[in-house]
This record gives structure tokens, C-alpha cells and sequence, in this order.
């Protein structure tokens, strides 16, 4: 306990603002992906290892007729680790927050936790989209396929695509702060995504109102058929934005009142 | 987002602003880091008023909080006693809005909590049992940084109040370090150096000696009576650790089966066991001789240190006489007499009736 710094005269303290609070939730994950890039790396490897099980014993089995439709199972697998990878990190970071004690210590910020949650959403999409290009990458080469990436389209409609996704993680956070132990088995809801990017959205149109379908209808046809972003309709469009910011905010409602639940119940920090 | 960052800074600044705390300068708003906090010793900190948590129903209902009501003054340091079960933990996590109580309402800095909760708690930071507080994974200085601008203050501006934090808490050659890195005392005082990082002028430590080696223990007690003494914090501390209470607290509220008790300083709850106990010891002090003690005195404890027995019994006054006449009378060579002060632990079990839940914690 040193005093070395007592007499020299100190700045004064500014107020902090949204940009202030992005910046520090931005940074933090940043350096944790940075400094523990084992999650990452693990992710990656793990998904090649499915898609390799996938292509090679597909070849076995289903041989021609897998080549023909391998373009669309490219753009459905990439969807698919985008998707796992937002709604896990989403999902589990809210657990994981519980667990720490940290989440509560929010609760009492000027902030409140929504905003953080909502920054923090935004740096893990990023960060799966980072991880996911490499696994596309690796895939294309894998299997010598080309696929029309252009930039703007891609990341537009799978950013939108995966939005809902983030928002069905944040619903699994919410009932994971209720219900604590329930959220491995709310891990395995991932699985269900791979029903929703394959949804038979032409035969039964209802289904681009379920997460991911109309995205990944969309993906498809600017990925392989090499449709860009202001070739699709203005209802393509709107739709898909209707469906990621509906269930962004359906998701967030689900966790703000299983959190005031929490409160109420007094759970909120209990693991 | 540009309404929104324009809204939220308005919000944290006039947050600040309606805060009686926050009047005078704005150097006032965050001198916990640094300068004597110049906020008039008398004004309320916290009113709690009638508050009440029950969980459960029917006839599983358990009431955790029942109508507690109890005000802090700026400046002041409190302690709040219990045994395990008293409803310490859900009484501060009610006041902070971790739990939402039943009934009453808590007002900070003159602001209810429950109509501006943001308003409410814009200089108040907690500490609790259990949590690890802070994120392991960054540095001790990225937490502070991080907790720093979540309580509403820019880093970049209190850089030099940071440092300075460290230096205090003796944290300045691991400030780069990873928190997962650091014993289990540095961590409890990166815990309290977080806590400490946005200027929180009213803090809350649950437990904060927890699980601490006696050493650490101490240090950290050292600094949180340096914080309240020198630096005007308003400090609300539960604890099962007596020394922690005596050390840094001006006053005392014991809670039990979810009431207050006793609410006094130190010196008015160490009058409430007003034991007046007297301590004997000797080789000579045979079963007989206990027996006709035993008779007269009420006998506190009776040990046996060193092949000699030591007695402790209430004797005041004429009975203090009579207690030498009966040691003289059976021969007996006293090697020690003294008289034995009440301490925060007789209060406490005098009160409480709990004679377990303290045992362990006196000694740090």
C-alpha cells in the first residue's frame, strides 16, 4: 500500500456515453478472442471435421447426386456455423455471465445490461463471421467448389439471417438465468437449425417467418445463382429485416422479463 | 446510435446531477479516487423504509426480509451482523435491485430506486459474497477501465485516478497482469479496486474478507478504514468476520429471522451484554471447588490451559469480594486474574442466540 502518487494533481472525470460503453464491451471481447484463440480455433477444426464426415461419406453414398447439390450445402453449412456460432456465444456468455456474479453487478450500472448485451451481440457476430470465412474457405478448397461471394450480399443477408438467430440466443440466456442448469440442454437447439436454414420455403411459404429459413433462401440465390442485394425484391428484402429485427426484440423481451422474473424470485445470481 | 449516445450521455449526467452527493462541483462526483469527499456527513445515503421479501408460498413461504427499515448518513460506515439465514445477503441485493423486495422502498442520494433505477444507482457499486466480481480473463487495469465506463465514467479520464487506486491497494506491479493469474487475496482486492474504478461514492461489501488468509484479511481491512476515514465513502459491510466489524465500522445493525435487532455504534451494542466477567486461573481449582463456585457465580466457561484450569464467571461488585474470599478460603495460588471485556461476539450470540455461526472467523 504505496502513496507514491497522492500529491500529483488528477484529471477530471468525464461522463461516459454509448459510444464510451460499444467501445469497452467491443475491446473486451476483442481481446479475449484474441488472447484465448483456442475456442476459435477449436470451432473451426470441429466444423471441418463434420464437413469432411459429410462430403466424403456423401460421396460414398450418394456419390454424382451429392456433386450436383454441393453448392447448396456449402452455403447451408456456412449459414449453419454462423448460426451456432452466434447463438452459442450469445447463450452461453449470458450463463457464463450468471455464474460470475457479473451480470448482477450490471443490473446496478447506469447502463443496465441491455446495452452490453446488445454490443456484445454485435462483436460476436463479427467474430463468427471471421471464423466461419475461414471454414467456407477451407470447404470451397476442399471440395474445389466456386461460389459467387460477393461482399456487400453476403454479409448483408447472413448478418440479417443470423440476427434472429442472436435473438433466439438471448431468449436460451434468458431462460438459462431462470433456469440455470437448462442451458446445455438449450444447446442443443443448434441442432434444430440445420431444419430451419433446409425449410421448404417455396412449397410452403409460411416458413420464411420462422428464423434463418427466408435468410438462407436468399443466401442460396446470392451465393450460387449469384444474385446481389439490389437485385432481390424490396418484399425479399423487408421481410428479411422484419424477421431478424422481430425476433431480436421478441428475444431481448424473452430476457428482460425472465430477468425482472429473476429478480423477483430472487435467482438472479444464484448458480 | 447517435440519439441514442446523446440520450444516454444525458441520462448518466443528469443522473449525477440530481444526485444530492453530486451538488456542489464536479470534482466532488468522483473523488473517491483521489480527494476528500466533501459531501456533508449528516445527509442520507440510503433510506430503507419498511422493506419486505418473502419467497415461496403457503407453507413453504420463508421471510427472508421483514419491514426493515433503516437509514445511512453520508460518510458513515455500517456493518450489518446476522447468522446465516438472517436475510443479510437478500436485504442488500433487495436495496441494490437484485432482488425486488415485496413491500417498502429504498431511496439512494434522495433518489427512490424504484422510480429511477439508473438515477438511483449511478454512485453505488457492490462487492458480493461469492462472486468473482470482475472478468478474470482481462488485466486488473482492463477491469477497471471496463467497470469504470459502465458506471458512467470515460477510462481515459481517470487514468491517473486508476493508477493511483492501484498504488493504494498495492495492485500497481500486476496491473497487467490477468486476474486469473493473482492469489485469492489480490483478487478481492481487484474485486474492490472494480468496485472502486467508476467513483461509487456508497458501496456495499458482502463478505468481503471471505475465504481470505489472515494476512490478506487484515490488509484488506486496513484499506477499507483508510477508504472511510481519509476518503468519505459511505461503506455498508456484511460480515461474519467480527474484526472487520470492529475495525472499520461506526455503527452496527444486527439482524435476525429477517428483523433488526440492535442498531447502535459499537460501543452502545458492547453495553447491551454488559458481561463483567471476571477470569481465574490456577493449578489449584479442583471439581470441589468448581462446584462451590458454581454454586454462587454463574460460570461462563471452564478450561484447562497448561495443567492449570481457567474459570470464567460473572462476578461484580460485593461478589467480586466474596469470589477472593472463596479462592483464599480453599488455598488456592491464582496465576492469572483479569477481567474479560464483552466483544461484538457476545452481542452478537446475547442477541442472535447463534453460538455456531461465527466460529472460524475470529481469528482473522
Amino acid at each position: 500500500m504505496t502513496d507514491t502518487a497522492d500529491s500529483e494533481p488528477i484529471a477530471q472525470p468525464r461522463p461516459a456515453t454509448y459510444y464510451h460503453l460499444a467501445r469497452a464491451v467491443l475491446y473486451r471481447e476483442f481481446l479475449i478472442f484474441v488472447r484465448y484463440p483456442a475456442n476459435a480455433i477449436g470451432g473451426i477444426v470441429v466444423s471441418l471435421f463434420f464437413f469432411g464426415v459429410l462430403f466424403y461419406g456423401g460421396q460414398q453414398l450418394a456419390g454424382q447426386a451429392l456433386t450436383e447439390s454441393l453448392e447448396g450445402i456449402i452455403v447451408g453449412y456456412f449459414l449453419w456455423t454462423l448460426s451456432v456460432g452466434a447463438y452459442s456465444s450469445v447463450s452461453n456468455d449470458i450463463g457464463s455471465e450468471v455464474q460470475w456474479g457479473t451480470l448482477e453487478r450490471h443490473i446496478t450500472t447506469p447502463f443496465g445490461f441491455a446495452p452490453v448485451a446488445l454490443f456484445k451481440g454485435i462483436a460476436k457476430i463479427v467474430r463468427t463471421f471471421l471464423t466461419s470465412l475461414i471454414v467456407l474457405v477451407a470447404m470451397l478448397l476442399m471440395t474445389g467448389t466456386t461460389l459467387q461471394i460477393e461482399p456487400v450480399t453476403t454479409m448483408s443477408i447472413a448478418g440479417l439471417a443470423i440476427t434472429s438467430v442472436l435473438g433466439l440466443g438471448f431468449a436460451a440466456g434468458g431462460i438459462t438465468v431462470l433456469y440455470k442448469r437448462i442451458g446445455n440442454w438449450l444447446n442443443l437447439l443448434q441442432f434444430g437449425f440445420i431444419v430451419l436454414i433446409s425449410a421448404p420455403v417455396f412449397d410452403a411459404p409460411w416458413t420464411r417467418l420462422l428464423p434463418l429459413a427466408h435468410g438462407s433462401a436468399l443466401l442460396q440465390r446470392a451465393m450460387v445463382d449469384g444474385t446481389r442485394l439490389w437485385q432481390f425484391s424490396p418484399f425479399d428484402i423487408a421481410l428479411l429485416l422484419g424477421v431478424a429485427v422481430g425476433y431480436l426484440a421478441g428475444g431481448y423481451l424473452v430476457f428482460h422479463y425472465a430477468t425482472r422474473r429473476a429478480r423477483r424470485l430472487g435467482v438472479l445470481g444464484d448458480y | 446510435m447517435g440519439d441514442a449516445t446523446s440520450t444516454g450521455q444525458q441520462s448518466v449526467e443528469r443522473s449525477r446531477e440530481e444526485s444530492p452527493s453530486a451538488v456542489s462541483t464536479e470534482d466532488d462526483t468522483f473523488d473517491v479516487l483521489g480527494e476528500a469527499n466533501t459531501a456533508a456527513i449528516g445527509e442520507q445515503a440510503l433510506v430503507v423504509d419498511g422493506v419486505s421479501k418473502r419467497f415461496g408460498g403457503g407453507d413453504n413461504e420463508i421471510v427472508a426480509v421483514d419491514d426493515v427499515s433503516f437509514t445511512v448518513e453520508q460518510g458513515a460506515v455500517v456493518g450489518l451482523l446476522g447468522p446465516n439465514g438472517a436475510g443479510k445477503t437478500t436485504l442488500i441485493k433487495s436495496i441494490l435491485g437484485m432482488v425486488l423486495p415485496d413491500e417498502g422502498s429504498v431511496e439512494i442520494f434522495g433518489t427512490d430506486a424504484s422510480d429511477g433505477r439508473r438515477g438511483a444507482y449511478v454512485d453505488v457499486d457492490a462487492m458480493l459474497e461469492g462472486a468473482r466480481n470482475d472478468y478474470w480473463r482481462l488485466t486488473v487495469r482492463e477491469n477497471l477501465r471496463y467497470f469504470a465506463t459502465i458506471s458512467g465514467v470515460d477510462p481515459d479520464s481517470v487514468t491517473d485516478r486508476h493508477d493511483r487506486l492501484l498504488n493504494r491497494l498495492g495492485l500497481a506491479d500486476h496491473a497487467d497482469t490477468a486476474v486469473r493469474n493473482l492469489s485469492r487475496g489480490m483478487k478481492q482486492k481487484v474485486s474492490l479496486a472494480s468496485v472502486l474504478a467508476g467513483g461509487a461514492k456508497l458501496i456495499f461489501l458482502d463478505e468481503p474478507t471471505l475465504g481470505l488468509d489472515v494476512e490478506s484479511s487484515r490488509t484488506l481491512r486496513t484499506e477499507l478504514t483508510r477508504l472511510a476515514r481519509e476518503e468519505g465513502l459511505t461503506i455498508f459491510v456484511s460480515s461474519h468476520n467480527m474484526a472487520v466489524i470492529e475495525d472499520v465500522c461506526d455503527r452496527v445493525i444486527v439482524m435476525s429471522a429477517g428483523q433488526i435487532v440492535a442498531d447502535g455504534t459499537v460501543e452502545e451494542l458492547l453495553g447491551i451484554a454488559n458481561r463483567n466477567a471476571i477470569q481465574v486461573t490456577s493449578a489449584d481449582i479442583d471439581d470441589r471447588l468448581l462446584s462451590r463456585l458454581e454454586a454462587t457465580f454463574t460460570l461462563l466457561s471452564v478450561e484447562t490451559v497448561d495443567g492449570s484450569r481457567r474459570v470464567e464467571l460473572e462476578a461484580t461488585g460485593e461478589n467480586l469480594y466474596t469470589l477472593m474470599d472463596t479462592l483464599r478460603d480453599a488455598g488456592v495460588t491464582i496465576e492469572q486474574l483479569h477481567t474479560v471485556e464483552p466483544d461484538l461476539e457476545d452481542v452478537f450470540v446475547s442477541l442472535t442466540g447463534d453460538t455456531q455461526g461465527l466460529r472460524g472467523e475470529r481469528s482473522q
